[in-house]
C-alpha cells in the first residue's frame, strides 16, 4: 500500500529524515513511534503533500505522491481541526465537497460516516458543543467522508480520557476490520501495543528498529523482567551481575532482565542475603524495547561506531 | 486530457462553492455581523443622506442618491470584503482549519474565488439595502445599470485581494485585524470622500486623495449613476480602478501563495 524508500529531508543543515524506509501492507496498523524530534510529523507531512522531500521516493497505491495522490489519505491530525460553529453533519458535506463528492454521493456518505463513528444521534450538534472524545471521533470521520485508502492518525488519543481512548481504540480497530490502512503516531506505548501489527522506531530522522512486536521483543535478551525494590541495591546489582541478569532503571525502579523466566521463589532464592522490600515480575513490554533501542541509538552515538540496524533488531 | 480538465474545473467549482457556503454558514449562525452589515451601512446612508440635504439645501432624494456611491463601495463594501476576508484567512489560521484545507485537493484558486463570492453576497446584499433605502426616500437610478454593478464587482475584488494581503502578510490574530483597520483603512476612508465630501478637503489632501482608490471607486460609481453620464467621466476611475483591482488580486494571490507555504512547514 504505502512504499518509503531513501526518503531524505533536511531544514539547512539539520537533516530531519536520513534515507527513511518503510513499508505498509494493506490493511494492516503500522505504528510509528519516537520521541518529539524523531521526524514522525514531517514524514507525515511530507506524505500528505505538504513538504517535498529532498529525496527518495514515496508510492501510494503504487503512484507516486502527488496532488492526485490527495484523495487516498486521510488524516487526523493531532488537534481537532473543525468549523466549531458549523454542525457534525455541515462540516462533513462540506470536506466531502472539497472532494469533489455530488450531492447524491454525500447524502449516502455523511450519514455512513457519522454512523461509523458514533455521532449519528449529534449529527445536528455544532461541533463546539460536543465532549473532546466526540471532536475527536468527528475528526476521524472528516478525515474517513471522502473514502481514503490510508488513515494516518497524528497521535489521535492525546488528551483524551481512558473511556474516550477506548473507545477510539474499538473505532481504529472496527476501521482495520472494514480493510483499512492505517499509520498512527502516539507517544503511548501501551496504545501502541494494543493497536499495531507492526511497530517502526525512530529517531533524529533513522528507523532505528521495526517490525511486530514478537520480532521486537528479540532486541532484549530478557525473557521476563523483575523490578526489585530494596535499600541494598549496590548488592542487588553486584548479585544481579554475577548472575548474569542485566540491570536497568526505569524511571524510580531497579529492574533486572531475566534470561529466561523462574519461579518466583527461585529468583527470591538468587537474592539470598539481599534485604528486599519487594519484587515483581514483568513481561517485556513495548515500553522496555523501546527504552532499549533508544538507549542503544544513544550509545552508538556516544561510542561514535555506528552499529548496523540489524545489530539492534 | 479533456476529461481531467472538465474534473478539475468541476472540482473547482465544488470547491469555491463549498468555501463560499461554509463563510455563508457561519455568519448566519453568529447572527451579529450579518445585522451589523446591514445596519452599519444603512446608518451611514441616513446620516449622510439627512447631513447632505441640510447643509447643501438638497432635495431628500437627490441628497441620498448622492450618498449611495460613498455609503456603498467606500464604507459598507470596505467592512465587510476587506474587513470580512482579513477575518476569514486569519480565523482560519489561528483555528488551524487551513491545515486540513491544505491536505485536501482544494486549489488557491477556489478557495479566494470561493472568499470573493461570499463577501460578494454579503455585498450584493448590502448593495441592494442601499439602493431600497434610497428609493424608499424618493431616489431614482438614472445611470448605468451594467456598469455601476462592474464597478461595484470590481471594488469587491479589490477589497477581497486587499484582504488576502493583509489576512496573509501582516493579521497573524484576531485582535491585529481590528488593528490594522483602523490604522490603515481608516484613514484613507477619510480622505476619500466617503464621510466628508473632497471638495472641503485642503489642496494637499485633494492632491493625495487622487492616489486613494476609494476614491476612485466612490467617483466611478458616482459619475456611472447620473443619468446620461459620460464615459468620459467614468474611464479615468475606472481605469485606475481596474488597475487597482488587478493588483490587488496578484498581491493577495503571491501573499496567500507565501503564506501557505509557512503554513505548510509550520
Amino acid at each position: 500500500m504505502l512504499h518509503i524508500q531513501n526518503l531524505y529531508k533536511s531544514y539547512g543543515d539539520r537533516a530531519v529524515l536520513q534515507n527513511l524506509h518503510l513499508s505498509i501492507a494493506p490493511g494492516e496498523i503500522y505504528g510509528l513511534l519516537g520521541p518529539n524530534g524523531a521526524g514522525k510529523t514531517t514524514t507525515i507531512r511530507i506524505l500528505c503533500n505538504l513538504l517535498a522531500a529532498d529525496s527518495g521516493r514515496v508510492t501510494l497505491s503504487g503512484q507516486p505522491l502527488s496532488e492526485a495522490t490527495k484523495p487516498l489519505i486521510g488524516l487526523v491530525p493531532q488537534e481537532n481541526l473543525q468549523y466549531a460553529s458549523l454542525t457534525c453533519e455541515e462540516n462533513l458535506h462540506f470536506f466531502a465537497r472539497l472532494y469533489g463528492r455530488s450531492r447524491q454521493q454525500r447524502k449516502e456518505q455523511v450519514p455512513a460516516c457519522l454512523d461509523a463513528v458514533g455521532l449519528r444521534s449529534r449529527a445536528k450538534s455544532p461541533a463546539e458543543t460536543l465532549s473532546g472524545g466526540m471532536k475527536r471521533r468527528l475528526s476521524l470521520a472528516i478525515a474517513l467522508v471522502h473514502h481514503p485508502k490510508l488513515l494516518i492518525l497524528d497521535e489521535p488519543t492525546t488528551g483524551l480520557d481512558i473511556e474516550a481512548r477506548i473507545d477510539l481504540w474499538r473505532l481504529i480497530r472496527q476501521l482495520q476490520s472494514q480493510g483499512m490502512t492505517i499509520l498512527l503516531t502516539t507517544h503511548l506505548l501501551d496504545e501502541a501495543e494494543r493497536l499495531c501489527d507492526r511497530l517502526g522506531i525512530l529517531k533524529r530522522g533513522c528507523l532505528l528498529a521495526e517490525g511486530s512486536l514478537a520480532e521486537l521483543r528479540q532486541c532484549i535478551t530478557a525473557q521476563e523482567i523483575v523490578i526489585v525494590r530494596t535499600a541494598a541495591e549496590a548488592a542487588a546489582i553486584a548479585r544481579a551481575e554475577a548472575l548474569g541478569f542485566p540491570h536497568r532503571r526505569y524511571g524510580d525502579d531497579l529492574a533486572f532482565w531475566l534470561p529466561e523466566p523462574l519461579e518466583m521463589k527461585d529468583i527470591i532464592d538468587r537474592f539470598d542475603g539481599i534485604p528486599l522490600e519487594s519484587i515483581a515480575r514483568q513481561p517485556v513490554r513495548l515500553e522496555h524495547i523501546y527504552d532499549e533501542v533508544l538507549r542503544g541509538e544513544s550509545h552508538e552515538r556516544s561510542q561514535e561506531t555506528p552499529l548496523p540496524l540489524e545489530a539492534i533488531s | 486530457m479533456q476529461g481531467s480538465v472538465t474534473r478539475q474545473l468541476r472540482r473547482d467549482w465544488l470547491g469555491m462553492m463549498a468555501i463560499a457556503q461554509r463563510i455563508l454558514l457561519e455568519l448566519w449562525r453568529r447572527k451579529v455581523s450579518l445585522v451589523c452589515w446591514a445596519i452599519f451601512p444603512a446608518s451611514i446612508l441616513i446620516v449622510n443622506g439627512l447631513i447632505l440635504t441640510e447643509r447643501s439645501q438638497l432635495s431628500t432624494a437627490s441628497a441620498f442618491a448622492q450618498s449611495v456611491p460613498p455609503c456603498l463601495v467606500g464604507t459598507a463594501l470596505f467592512f465587510s470584503c476587506l474587513g470580512g476576508s482579513i477575518a476569514t484567512i486569519v480565523a482560519e489560521r489561528e483555528q488551524r482549519t487551513l491545515k486540513q484545507l491544505l491536505i485536501s485537493p482544494l486549489r488557491g484558486t477556489a478557495y479566494f474565488l470561493g472568499i470573493f463570492l461570499a463577501y460578494g453576497a454579503i455585498g450584493m446584499g448590502q448593495t441592494l439595502l442601499v439602493y431600497a433605502i434610497a428609493a424608499f426616500t424618493g431616489s431614482e437610478f438614472k445611470g448605468s445599470l451594467s456598469l455601476s454593478l462592474l464597478i461595484i464587482g470590481l471594488s469587491m475584488m479589490a477589497y477581497v485581494g486587499t484582504g488576502f494581503c493583509i489576512g496573509a502578510k501582516l493579521a497573524r490574530r484576531t485582535e491585529d485585524v481590528n488593528a490594522l483597520i483602523a490604522a490603515l483603512g481608516v484613514p484613507l476612508l477619510l480622505l476619500s470622500g466617503a464621510f466628508i465630501p473632497i471638495q472641503f478637503f485642503p489642496e494637499a489632501l485633494r492632491q493625495f486623495a487622487r492616489y486613494n482608490p476609494i476614491y476612485h471607486m466612490i467617483e466611478a460609481l458616482a459619475a456611472a449613476s447620473v443619468a446620461n453620464f459620460r464615459m468620459t467621466d467614468v474611464a479615468p476611475h475606472l481605469l485606475f480602478l481596474l488597475s487597482f483591482t488587478g493588483l490587488m488580486v496578484l498581491c493577495g494571490w503571491l501573499a496567500y501563495r507565501q503564506m501557505l507555504s509557512s503554513e505548510r512547514r509550520s
